[in-house]
């Protein structure tokens, strides 16, 4: 009777289970739906003269790379070397092998699946191209070998005590080749080397890390020292001066946008760097965030330090910048992402191609002609990688930022 | 007296830009309204307050208030529901669920631009997935534009709501459990409830997202069909060279943004449940 009662119990928590795994899934393919169906597009070149009316479809996938290298930024190489980096990290995140961790869980199983899998894929992807580059018709076995050596190779740290062999084994089929395929795809693709030049994407990425580089110090810096000022200083019209920078939060960059063109019109600074840069060099919202990070701090340590003989400028810059380091990190990036995604005010002062952001220089790359969907898609897609990059290298940062707000 | 000398040089950088690119712009602005440009903007006449009423009652301002009201209805509610719904499904203790709560917050690794090229190639008449021509109709215009908006916004809303449902203390929901609450009840009656204050500031986040969408429209309709899809921001970067008009369009977004801003606080705060407060 009891023993029938727990069977139950179990079984029925499976089930639960099982339907909670299923409504994820169906989620997660909901949300990466568009995403999943542009990469179809754009590794489809469309035939409109053979199929017209039917929409882009993967039949024929030009795989053959000029060479190794051409596409700068985005050649093969670097790609293959992205599409390893990736892979590291998600078998860190699947094998849970954080620093924190690092002492208690690193046996060699982990390092196995880490570090070998990442090599073996390294290895075996380097035939997969070359067959594809050759194109005698052996490359899908190139690619199921390639699957398979890598999905063996994080069989052993997937056998965790306790997990039937079985689990073990369809967990690492799936991881493995899901990622070698992802890495054939992305790598191999020629559409990418094609977007990458066609589109002329690498000046407009060099343009717009500049701008975002510079950006994003600037307000880092200019943030900071404000923050410090109303944080720690006494000076008359404190309180003005406070309401002046919140006051900025009122007056968005689409309220005072035909007054800033005209500015930058005065100065003759369209299509410069300047013009891009200059009016988001301070922040208030940063001001607002670091200064609550200052906050933070302990007064007796502002005390003890003073007693020290340590003046503002040494207090600054060794005790409390250090010790509101996360909110500065999380500002930092959050800023960084603002200012690469920027599009109204590139699209507003730069008035030559030759001069275009990352993201206006998408727009300008669509035109009408549908035979290069595939390529525009394509460029869309490269230029979402450097913050793709960002997302993944800053997660804890970005998340925290974007929630500054939102908990307290 | 150091001190003063000091800090007004920490402050210095950031007013010297706030005056320059803020609070300068805005003022000429104020001035600009009352001329009418002449002759395509080359010289200017002074009206008076008068094209502050002539504008901002006629269907330059309300066509583009109207429309970006509506892109915030199509783009906010949506945001909301997507948000909760998927921080809700991927806020449990199950095995992997960091890969579906990295998948579900990867959509914050595209830009506005980038989502905007992705959908206006799905939805291409000649070779998208979705033939569809809602480009050309007047009525779905506005929408098409919203759609990469909603899709970019997932990503964000789900990263807010899942940080508010993470700082819900457990033994509330214990606590709901013992009392016999259902999974639905628990989410509607104490769930909800305690994370508000995380919707409410997400609702402020999109509504601000929906009143700067721009990018989403030059892409996806360039304000067509027949100004169809204009929203306020995208007329007033229209009249980029008609310093007089745009002036007061860009007032009149100024005047909108205060009252939402208001709105939001007074309306939402009020049913707001800030904990022991």
């Amino acid at each position: 009777m009891a023993t029938s009662e727990a069977g139950r119990g179990v079984s029925r928590r499976t089930v639960s289970v099982a339907g909670q795994y299923l409504v994820l899934v169906l989620l997660a393919v909901v949300v990466l739906a568009p995403l999943l169906l542009t990469v179809i597009q754009a590794m489809s070149p469309p035939f409109l003269y053979v199929e017209a009316g039917k929409p882009l479809h993967p039949v024929h996938v030009d795989w053959k790379e000029r060479t190794w290298f051409t596409g700068g930024l985005f050649s093969v190489v670097a790609r293959t070397l992205l599409a390893l980096v990736v892979f590291t990290w998600i078998n860190k995140a699947l094998v849970g092998w954080d620093a924190a961790s690092a002492r208690i869980g690193l046996g060699w199983r982990n390092l196995l699946a880490t570090v070998g899998a990442t090599v073996v894929m390294a290895v075996a992807l380097g035939p997969a191209f070359g067959s594809l580059h050759a194109a005698d018709g052996s490359s899908e076995w190139w690619i199921l070998g390639a699957m398979v050596l890598v999905s063996a190779t994080l069989v052993p740290a997937a056998l965790r005590p306790g997990r039937s062999p079985g689990a073990a084994v369809v967990e690492s089929l799936a991881v493995g080749s899901l990622v070698t395929g992802a890495a054939v795809v992305f790598v191999g693709g020629v559409v990418w080397t094609q977007a990458w030049s066609s589109a002329r994407l690498g000046p407009a990425m060099a343009r717009s890390m500049v701008m975002t580089v510079s950006i994003t110090l600037a307000q880092v810096v200019t943030a900071v020292l404000a923050a410090y000022a109303f944080a720690f200083m006494r000076f008359p019209f404190k309180r003005v001066l406070f309401a002046l920078f919140m006051a900025t939060l009122l007056l968005p960059l689409e309220v005072t946008l035909i007054g800033n063109i005209a500015l930058i019109r005065q100065l003759g600074w369209i299509n410069t760097m300047p013009a891009l840069i200059l009016p988001f060099t301070a922040s208030a919202f940063g001001t607002f965030l670091i200064r609550q990070g200052f906050r933070g701090i302990p007064p007796e340590i502002n005390d003890a330090t003073r007693l020290d003989g340590y003046g503002h400028f040494a207090f600054l810059t060794r005790f409390a910048v250090p010790l509101t380091r996360p909110v500065i990190a999380s500002f930092t990036v959050i800023s960084a992402l603002q200012a690469w995604n920027q599009y109204l005010w590139p699209a507003s002062v730069v008035s030559d191609d030759r001069y275009n952001t990352l993201q206006f220089q998408l727009r300008s790359i669509i035109g009408n002609n549908v035979a290069n969907a595939n390529v525009s898609i394509a460029a869309a897609m490269v230029a979402a990688v450097p913050v793709l990059i960002l997302l993944i290298a800053f997660q804890r940062q970005i998340i925290r930022g974007l929630t500054a707000g939102a908990v307290k | 007296m150091k001190e003063v000398g000091l800090a007004l040089t920490f402050l210095a950088p950031s007013l010297i830009i706030f005056s320059v690119f803020f609070y300068l712009p805005f003022i000429r602005l104020l001035d600009w309204g009352r001329y009418k440009s002449q002759r395509g903007g080359l010289s200017y006449r002074y009206v008076g307050l008068s094209q502050y009423r002539e504008i901002l009652t006629g269907p330059e301002f309300t066509d583009g208030l109207r429309h970006s009201v509506l892109f915030v209805l199509y783009t906010v509610p949506a945001g909301l529901v997507l948000g909760v719904l998927l921080a809700v499904a991927a806020h449990r203790p199950l095995k992997g669920i960091k890969i579906f709560q990295a998948i579900f917050s990867s959509t914050l690794a595209s830009s506005v631009a980038v989502s905007s090229v992705l959908f206006l190639f799905l939805f291409n008449p000649a070779v998208g997935f979705f033939q569809v021509g809602w480009k050309e109709d007047p009525d779905m215009a506005l929408f098409a534009a919203a759609l990469p908006s909603i899709w970019q916004n997932l990503g964000l809303a789900f990263v807010i709501v899942l940080a508010g449902l993470q700082a819900v203390p457990e033994e509330v929901m214990e606590a709901a459990r013992l009392d016999g609450y259902g999974p639905f009840r628990r989410l509607v009656r104490i769930t909800l409830p305690l994370i508000s204050p995380v919707l409410l500031f997400l609702v402020v986040v999109l509504v601000i997202f929906g009143f700067q969408a721009f990018a989403q429209i030059q892409i996806i309709t360039n304000g067509g069909p027949a100004g169809a899809s204009e929203t306020l921001v995208f007329k007033i970067s229209r009249q980029s060279q008609n310093y007089g008009a745009g002036a007061v369009l860009s007032i009149g977004l100024f005047a909108v943004t205060l009252v939402v801003t208001f709105l939001q606080f007074v309306l939402l705060e009020r049913r707001v449940h800030y904990g022991d407060e």
